[in-house]
């Protein structure tokens, strides 16, 4: 097989719920060793909290913190070594893998690693040559939030999207999930990469200090520009375009389906036109600039929204694709899970869990990029909780049965939660009910060719997926 | 961006760009709402730390300078829809006979392979396609973007991070590859919480409901908009006493799935709560007293402003030939022995067709004039 990109790297995951965990497990599909960490009585939250989506089936079954979806997702192809770091026995663990490992990631606020004596002068005592990542809200060093507790959602409207994102004339408004953590997972790989492009040239290691809020900060930089230069604020445009009109998202035929359109030039206008059979709009002197378009842009979704109501999500996109003109469905996750084009690239990728997992296939989106020449893949599910205890502490570290076992009997080392969360999860129809989930599919395994006894042909799966 | 990562951290990036300039010296905002091509705040943002040089690819003198560019190249990074630069003789696959060490890293709405691959995309096409707007907005309403160009700046993290990694297996074994990166794929790759709910229990996320769902969204105060959030470093309890609300300690508000179901009754005394006090105050008090996950609104102007940005030295100083002295948004994070730096203001058109030209290829300076009347450069 051909070689990837982290061969032979060892990489040390301190990191919980989103950024860092899933630049890990990314890190794992490029061939990396990646060893998750955790403490007995601090699970990462996606195992045990409303940060960690669903158990397989709805069912939390003996070992809920193993069945999680988003931990699950996130953390495949990990090995998992569960210690307890708030002991200072369990950080001597710590201490000793830094020792044999290349990368050392963790999103702990910075007082935490300073009291833990495990800061960036500390680490390159142990092993001068590692690259350490600390992902923080704020960034260390000494500005007025650097220990202001953090995470996504708050972030968003702090780093000023929320500003500009919203409905025409409404309130500010968050969207999607957890924008910047990803901003932050890809942040970290990218100095890790860079670093250890600086470690081959020259031996040194590197720390990288990544703070969530410059990043979100950073995409609304044309935003600060506009006001820097111009003392404009943003605007709230809903899902207008700030230069090119029209653009919208549109009802379809069924419920709740939705398109979006998007003209950028005269000549797409006039193909919209031509598609919705109203040639007399393409001639209409009230929309024949782009500025026209905008005054008028009311009256043009008026007449858009009649004519998508009356077609398919995907009708809408294959007739405005077919002239060129940007449009497509919005996509729920049904569509995503299922869709012909993340198959046909390999994007969406089913991951068998062991047997005593009791969870069988599930498919998990894999990476937005491919290389030519190195096959990138989920090399795994995401590991049970301590499963690799002994791989990491004998294996790696070559510590004595013996030790081993007072670490186990002293609570360092451990394979089940020292506190068990024991959830009691609302059914699928009552999750529907709320307002939480928009529908179920009951038959989803069949859906996605993921039942038990299915034979994995990947292009009968496709060619049954879509009718 | 993706380009601009590499420059901030030591790439020498020469902007190759068609002899009308590229594209996004068209976007806006301008420098005083001047349109002109120089004046782009867009590009200036995103193309700081590059050379620039004009150069008309299609024609075949054009394409021949190209490749004698790339010779001297490590990476290229191109956005063309698939299937143009083959055309023109100068794909990866193309490119890759004469220098194998080559990585040509591609960025485009749909990547190179599949169904959707030729289809147009746009900045809203992206979100909807990729599940992000299904689950944006309310559900009395139609789904929502997200304000401006995320799914650009999210593709150009991703280009920057694939390079890299393919230049750090090139470092192995000399090889260079061709990196396809889909503009679709990578918004869809921040929806981790959202795919697997799917394949884990066939559950399909909704937007969430027009009221009862304040907390953990925007809500208003007396001066501006904050977002409060259960867990970090807080209990229920102490949210409870931030707000100083003793009925937030009751039975039905007392884990998320209770103040789900309670919702409505939740946000009157959030907002009841909220009313009189002001965003800085109570940015400050939930942070440093109660340990909660709090934020606030911040407007551009805030940012502009902001000591927190100022401490991280997020703001470079450029000193631009045609906009003057402007201070940009520049440091994406700290990295030590090898910090990001600036070296250079974006590029004017052609502004160093003379010394890429000239010093680096070696043309001699009338056969640089023959190229410019030829209208190659």
């Amino acid at each position: 097989m051909a070689r990837l990109p982290l061969e032979g790297i060892r990489v040390i995951d301190c990191g919980y719920v989103f950024a860092v965990p899933y630049a890990g497990g990314l890190m794992a599909d490029m061939g990396a060793e990646v060893i998750k960490v955790e403490g007995p009585g601090r699970l990462d939250i996606t195992r045990d909290s409303p940060f960690s989506g669903v158990h397989a089936d709805n069912d939390p079954g003996a070992d809920p913190w193993n069945r999680t979806s988003n931990f699950n997702l996130i953390n495949r192809g990990k090995k998992s070594l569960v210690l307890d770091l708030s002991r200072p026995e369990g950080r001597d663990v710590l201490r000793d893998l830094i020792r044999v490992s290349d990368v050392f990631m963790e999103n702990f606020t910075p007082r935490v690693m300073r009291s833990w004596g495990l800061e960036y002068a500390d680490v390159k005592q142990l092993k001068p040559d590692i690259i350490m990542v600390s992902n923080t809200g704020y960034g260390h060093g000494a500005g007025p939030y650097s220990q202001y507790p953090a995470q996504a959602t708050t972030q968003e409207a702090t780093h000023g999207l929320a500003h500009v994102t919203g409905y025409r004339s409404d309130i500010p408004s968050k969207a999607g999930q957890s924008y910047v953590d990803f901003l932050a997972c890809w942040a970290c790989l990218t100095g890790v990469a860079l670093a250890l492009r600086h470690r081959h040239r020259t031996g040194q290691g590197a720390w990288i200090d990544v703070g969530m809020y410059q990043l979100g900060c950073y995409t609304v930089g044309e935003y600060i520009l506009d006001w820097l230069a111009n003392r404009r604020l943003g605007d709230r445009l809903g899902n207008r375009h700030p230069w090119h009109a029209p653009q919208g998202c549109y009802p379809c035929a069924g419920d709740d389906q939705w398109c979006v359109v998007s003209v950028r030039t005269d000549e797409e206008w006039a193909a919209l036109c031509r598609v919705m059979d109203r040639p007399d709009l393409a001639q209409d002197v009230r929309f024949a600039t782009t500025q026209d378009r905008r005054a008028h842009h009311d009256e043009i979704d008026a007449t858009i929204g009649r004519w998508t109501r009356s077609l398919t999500k995907f009708e809408v996109m294959e007739r405005l694709q077919a002239v060129s003109v940007p449009a497509g469905p919005v996509f729920d996750a049904r569509d995503v899970n299922l869709n012909p084009h993340y198959w046909a690239r390999g994007f969406l990728e089913t991951v068998e869990f062991p047997e005593d997992r009791r969870m069988g296939k599930r498919v998990i989106m894999g990476r937005p990029w491919r290389l030519s020449k190195a096959p990138l893949a989920v090399r795994g599910p995401g590991p049970s909780l301590g499963q690799h205890n002994a791989d990491v502490i004998h294996g790696i570290l070559g510590y004595s049965a013996r030790r081993c076992a007072e670490l186990e009997e002293a609570g360092i080392l451990a394979a089940r939660p020292s506190r068990p969360r024991i959830p009691s999860p609302m059914s699928m129809d009552e999750r529907v009910r709320q307002g939480r989930l928009a529908y179920h599919d009951p038959d989803f395994k069949k859906r996605l060719g993921i039942e038990d006894e299915l034979a994995h042909s990947s292009v009968s799966v496709i060619a049954s997926r879509h009718e | 961006m993706c380009a601009k990562l590499l420059g901030d951290f030591g790439a020498d990036v020469i902007k190759v760009e068609p002899r009308g300039g590229e594209c996004g010296r068209r976007m806006p905002p301008f420098f005083h709402d001047d349109p002109d091509p120089e004046t782009s705040l867009f590009f200036l943002l995103l193309n700081l730390n590059k050379r620039g040089i004009t150069l008309d690819v299609e024609t075949p003198q054009g394409a021949a300078i190209f490749k004698e560019l790339v010779r001297l190249a490590d990476v290229v990074v191109e956005t063309f829809p698939p299937g143009y630069l083959a055309r023109l003789g100068l794909d990866h696959a193309s490119l890759e006979r004469e220098h194998p060490a080559l990585v040509m890293t591609s960025i485009t709405p749909f990547g190179q392979s599949g169904p959707y691959s030729h289809y147009e995309g746009e900045e809203i096409v992206a979100y909807a396609m990729s599940g992000m707007m299904a689950i944006s907005g309310t559900t009395d309403r139609e789904p929502l973007k997200h304000g401006g160009f995320q799914a650009q700046y999210e593709a150009g993290f991703n280009g920057a991070l694939a390079t890299l990694f393919t230049l750090v297996l090139r470092d192995a074994t000399g090889i260079g590859q061709h990196v396809d990166v889909s503009i679709q794929e990578v918004v869809s790759s921040t929806l981790v919480a959202n795919q697997p709910f799917y394949s884990w229990a066939g559950g399909v996320q909704a937007r969430r409901r027009p009221g009862g769902t304040m907390f953990g969204n925007v809500m208003p105060c007396k001066d501006g908009y904050v977002v409060s959030q259960g867990g970090g470093g807080a209990s229920w309890d102490s949210v409870a006493d931030f707000y100083g609300r003793a009925e937030l300690k009751d039975q039905r508000f007392a884990d998320t799935d209770q103040r789900i179901v309670n919702g409505h009754a939740l946000d009157e005394i959030l907002l009841e709560a909220s009313r009189d006090r002001t965003m800085a105050e109570m940015f400050k008090s939930a942070s440093e007293q109660y340990r909660m996950l709090f934020g606030i609104v911040q407007t551009p102007a805030d940012l502009a402003q902001c000591p927190q940005l100022e401490a991280r030295a997020f703001y470079q100083e450029v000193e631009h030939p045609v906009i003057g002295t402007i201070k940009v948004p520049f440091r994406l994070w700290n990295m030590t022995p090898t910090p990001p730096a600036y070296r250079r203001p974006a590029p004017l058109l052609g502004q160093h067709n003379a010394e890429v030209y000239g010093k680096l290829l070696g043309y001699a300076d009338d056969a640089i004039t023959r190229l410019r009347d030829l209208g190659v450069i």
